[in-house]
């Protein structure tokens, strides 16, 4: 059973700042995500949901914690190795796309390869496999700029899957998009877990989104409040953080991330599809308006 | 990720701001196009000047006057007035070279031969059976193993007791041969004035006596003056013979003196003459001034392309800057793919070596276009005496030398960027808008 367990974090901590400005985004995440599973973490702006996916996905280290990667102690591991495992692991899905806008699609989609140093030829025929993948192998040629917004994801997402990695982490992957082509990456993506067995770790507050996955993680002020297996009845790792927290917590969370889905829009400020920071006050007002 | 790859993609990084790269190019460009072009000129003066000095004696060819008569030589281009006092017991106020200034010479460590000789002058030249006379300007052919800058033929043998002669290319020429090669050993007609017969003589040709002396080589057209006619031994010795005919022999005595000596040994060499009251000059201290000058010109041509080098450092500085502000999350995605810091430093160190080293491209492939055209213009005008003389020379060692040069230092002006952009941190370079 053990070695069916893909990623598992040990008291994770991170805080960003010193003293008195020192802000806590995680306090102590424990949970274990399996090979297959396909996974949302779920939460409003600040919650730590982002935080969470940058330490899982090796992208950051925590303050205080461990993340095991199958059985390797990550935090023992040297830039080099992550960098490493990143880029053999791991496949990345963004919000907006990253991505090259002068160069061709095959180009974008060749990069994960490029940086692992495999051969022109035969980086080429994996690319062209991979754009085959999400249906876009005529548009190889074509400069990434040229395509549609939903275009743009499915290159993304070849890009994601051209190392055959073993983890997708997307976040926000539909946020973009209107909701018909997003339903269609949505459909690929969780193909791509049923049928290929990558295990999807996906980071949104879109609920829709997050119900078509066999599990959800809800976060909230850098604890997990609900982790809701849907399919398999996994035993809770989290069970003493939830008590900790509270039902009525839960509660009031749940009705605050509803809220923040109805006025997304207007919250929205930026117009980038994604309440970040820059609309912080905004989401703070949505708060007080929810705990009331 | 391959070095290949890294190079092609440094390129193609620099295309995608096509005007910014150019300009920035551009600036590297006039800098190395500059240095180029001064180590070129530099090099084709140093060529000619070698060239010149092997035409006229070369490494350890000394020349030797008596103080006494190199002092009234400066003497003549002194202005200042200077006051008369008596002179000292030993001091010396003869202008010939005594045979024992020339033994004790000989004996200086360092000196290998020393000739002393005396004055030899001839009135014309002309071809053996033709009628064109030409003034002739005669030197001795100097001792030692020395190349000369000839056009045809061999470097007279200063020991045959033939008389031989070398002529200088454009007398060749006015004496009816263009080709230098078809005036080699044919045979010449000198004719020698005899000094005491001509102070007598009705007629300067009663006086003239014409000796026969074979062509042995064509000295290539020089600038140094003393790049003369030259006789060997046998033939300078027969017009001194001729010219002092009849006089007093305390009159026909040597005033001049050549040394063949250990080039490394030659400061010493002349330190120990001065003391014996004789002056002596290397080719070095005879071509030192024209080198000077040039040199000195050429230098401050190079501080300038080193200026025009500096600023385009500090362009490929803002051009990267810039760069790694634009590509922000494209360098946060490259992380998150799994690049390293380095790979990413690496990147954009070498987009600037890429900037330096399309810069001295361009540099040379102009400098050498521009060198070509200035030397076939120069060659047909100012410089049309000199054939051996090409203005600019590129050595392909200069050019790969300024090459490294220029892309070391735009690797230098790399670094500050390219750190930037390798310490960005993946996660923020991704929520960079």
């Amino acid at each position: 059973m053990s070695n069916d367990i893909l990623l598992s974090t040990h008291g994770l901590h991170k805080s960003y700042g010193k003293r008195d400005s020192k802000f806590e985004a995680l306090r102590g995440i424990n949970l274990e995500i399996r090979r297959g599973e396909s996974v949302a973490i779920v939460g409003k702006s600040g919650s730590g949901k982002s935080t969470l996916m940058h330490l899982l996905a090796l992208l950051d280290r925590p303050t205080k914690g461990e993340i095991r990667l199958g059985d390797k102690q990550t935090s023992k591991l040297k830039q080099r190795q992550l960098n490493h495992l990143r880029n053999k692991e791991f496949g990345f899905v963004f919000q907006s796309f990253f991505m090259n806008a002068n160069d061709s699609v095959l180009n974008n989609v060749i990069l994960p390869l490029k940086i692992a140093g495999v051969g022109r030829r035969e980086r080429k025929q994996r690319a062209i496999h991979a754009l085959k993948i999400v249906g876009l192998e005529t548009k190889a040629k074509n400069k990434a700029n040229d395509l549609s917004g939903g275009q743009k994801q499915r290159v993304c997402i070849a890009r994601a899957i051209v190392n055959q990695p073993k983890v997708i982490f997307a976040d926000e992957p539909t946020g973009n998009l209107d909701s018909g082509t997003g339903e269609k990456i949505e459909e690929l993506l969780f193909n791509l877990n049923k049928e290929q067995g990558i295990t999807l770790i996906i980071v949104t507050h879109d609920q829709e989104l997050a119900n078509k996955c066999s599990r959800q993680i809800h976060i909230s002020d850098g604890h997990i409040v609900s982790d809701d297996t849907i399919t398999a009845d996994i035993e809770s790792a989290d069970a003493e953080t939830e008590e900790e927290v509270g039902p009525t917590e839960e509660e009031v969370a749940e009705e605050i991330r509803e809220s923040i889905i109805e006025e997304r829009d207007e919250i929205d400020t930026n117009g980038d599809g994604f309440i970040d920071e820059e609309d912080q006050p905004h989401v703070t007002r949505i708060k007080s308006k929810g705990s009331k | 990720m391959k070095v290949l790859d890294i190079i092609r993609d440094a390129n193609a990084n620099l295309l995608r701001n096509k005007m910014r790269s150019f300009l920035t190019i551009l600036a590297i460009f006039i800098g190395s196009f500059v240095i180029i072009l001064s180590t070129g000129i530099s090099a084709g003066v140093n060529d000619f000047v070698d060239k010149q000095m092997s035409a006229v004696g070369g490494e350890g060819y000394v020349e030797i006057m008596n103080t006494a008569a190199s002092e009234q030589v400066t003497q003549m281009f002194n202005q200042d007035a200077q006051e008369y006092t008596e002179p000292g017991e030993n001091e010396n106020t003869d202008i010939y070279i005594s045979d024992k200034q020339i033994e004790d010479a000989r004996k200086i460590d360092g000196v290998k031969s020393i000739d002393a000789f005396k004055n030899a002058s001839a009135e014309y030249i002309k071809m053996k059976g033709e009628n064109k006379r030409f003034k002739l300007n005669l030197n001795l052919v100097p001792r030692g193993n020395l190349n000369m800058d000839l056009s045809a033929g061999r470097k007279a043998d200063p020991d045959a007791e033939d008389y031989e002669i070398i002529v200088q290319q454009n007398l060749a020429e006015s004496l009816g041969y263009d080709n230098p090669e078809d005036i080699v050993g044919k045979t010449a007609e000198i004719a020698v004035p005899s000094t005491v017969a001509c102070f007598t003589a009705a007629k300067r040709s009663d006086c003239l006596t014409t000796i026969e002396a074979k062509i042995v080589g064509v000295q290539a057209p020089g600038i140094l003056a003393m790049a003369g006619s030259r006789a060997n031994l046998a033939l300078w010795n027969k017009i001194n013979e001729i010219n002092n005919e009849n006089m007093p022999e305390e009159n026909n005595r040597a005033i001049q003196a050549t040394a063949d000596v250990d080039p490394a040994k030659a400061e010493d060499i002349k330190k120990a003459m001065a003391d014996l009251g004789l002056t002596a000059m290397t080719i070095e201290d005879e071509v030192g001034q024209i080198k000077t000058f040039f040199d000195a010109m050429l230098a401050v041509l190079s501080i300038f392309g080193g200026i025009a080098l500096l600023a385009a450092a500090i362009g490929i500085i803002n051009t990267l800057l810039m760069s790694v502000q634009e590509r922000t999350r494209e360098i946060g995605l490259d992380k998150a793919l799994g690049m390293s810091n380095g790979r990413v430093f690496l990147n954009f160190a070498l987009e600037a070596i890429m900037l330096g080293f399309w810069g001295s491209v361009f540099g040379i492939a102009i400098s050498v276009l521009i060198g070509q055209a200035i030397n076939s213009v120069t060659h047909d005008s100012i410089l049309k005496d000199l054939p051996s003389f090409q203005l600019t020379i590129f050595r392909p060692e200069d050019l790969l030398g300024v090459t490294v040069l220029i892309m070391l230092i735009a690797l230098i002006a790399g670094v500050l960027p390219a750190r930037k952009a390798s310490k960005k941190d993946p996660i923020d370079a991704l929520r960079y808008e």
